[in-house]
């Protein structure tokens, strides 16, 4: 992992409370949500506000890897962590191409998934859009973007 | 950050077979599970008890997996029980659904009377 670069002022987005990025590797997802936890700490975010934060950049992060550099270790995942005065803003960048994917994160049919209908799999982006407030994804030529957004008003920790 | 890989012990409780999992549930999961699975699978029992005291990291993978072993139980008519979820598993596994078709018990205790008991 980089190191966490020194926070930073940028009169549009807010500021930055953290900006690293981590190695595709399996696991590192780990590394990636309690970097961004450290940083959520400071602004009040603790207990089940936490847990729910620390779980959607994990699942962004794993996507980020799997579906955008494929586990390739040299491509890493940008984490950019932002608040502004009225959300907290976590964007992961990874390097996939063509369309970036589709939002829509309906609930995974358990039971035909039980009934071998379905691949047991598939609860990462359902999971994410469960946790927090909101998600926007972007993407170009080059690099996909999934935008975490939590509510301050919802921690009550601002 | 190491990952903490999972190690599952398996038991018998009154004629539960109880896996104590200790560590992640992850992808780098899936071999222990399935494994303490099967050994839990051949004591026959009526009853199987996920006991994630020791776990305090489950992934959407590792969410898959544990759908896999319900999915197993289902079709050999046995319970799949789960305890000592931490409250915010809890909640995901009430928002997956998975406690619609495993029952969730705060600690091991009372998983064991309840199953003793139905």
């Amino acid at each position: 992992m980089t190191d966490p670069k020194p926070a930073r002022t940028d009169a549009e987005l807010g500021r930055t409370l953290a900006d690293f990025s981590v190695p595709s590797e399996p696991g590192n997802e780990r590394l990636a949500m309690e970097t961004v936890a450290e940083s959520a700490k400071g602004l009040g975010f603790s207990g089940e506000n936490l847990e729910r934060l620390k779980t959607a950049v994990a699942e962004a992060t794993m996507n980020a890897m799997e579906h955008g550099n494929h586990y390739r270790p040299e491509l890493p995942v940008e984490l950019q962590v932002l608040v502004t005065d009225q959300d907290l803003l976590v964007r992961i960048t990874d390097r996939g191409s063509g369309p970036p994917p589709k939002e829509e994160a309906d609930a995974p049919d358990l039971l035909a998934k039980l009934e071998g209908v379905q691949t047991p799999r598939g609860w990462g982006l359902f999971l994410i859009k469960s946790m927090v407030d909101g998600m926007n994804i972007t993407g170009d030529e080059g690099h996909h973007t999934v935008e975490l957004v939590v509510h301050l008003e919802a921690e009550g920790g601002k | 950050m190491d990952v903490r890989h999972l190690n599952v012990e398996v038991r018998l409780e009154e004629g539960i077979a109880v896996l104590d999992l200790v560590g992640e549930i992850n992808g780098f999961a899936e071999e222990a599970l399935n494994a303490a699975y099967a050994e839990a699978e051949a004591k026959d029992p009526q009853t199987i008890l996920l006991n994630f005291e020791g776990v305090d990291y489950i992934n959407s993978t590792g969410i898959a997996l544990i759908v896999g072993l319900l999915a197993k139980a289902r079709a050999s008519h046995r319970s799949l029980l789960a305890c000592n979820l931490s409250q915010h598993y809890v909640e995901i596994f009430n928002i997956t659904r998975l406690s619609d078709f495993m029952s969730v018990f705060p600690d091991e205790q009372t998983a064991v009377v309840e199953a003793s008991e139905s």
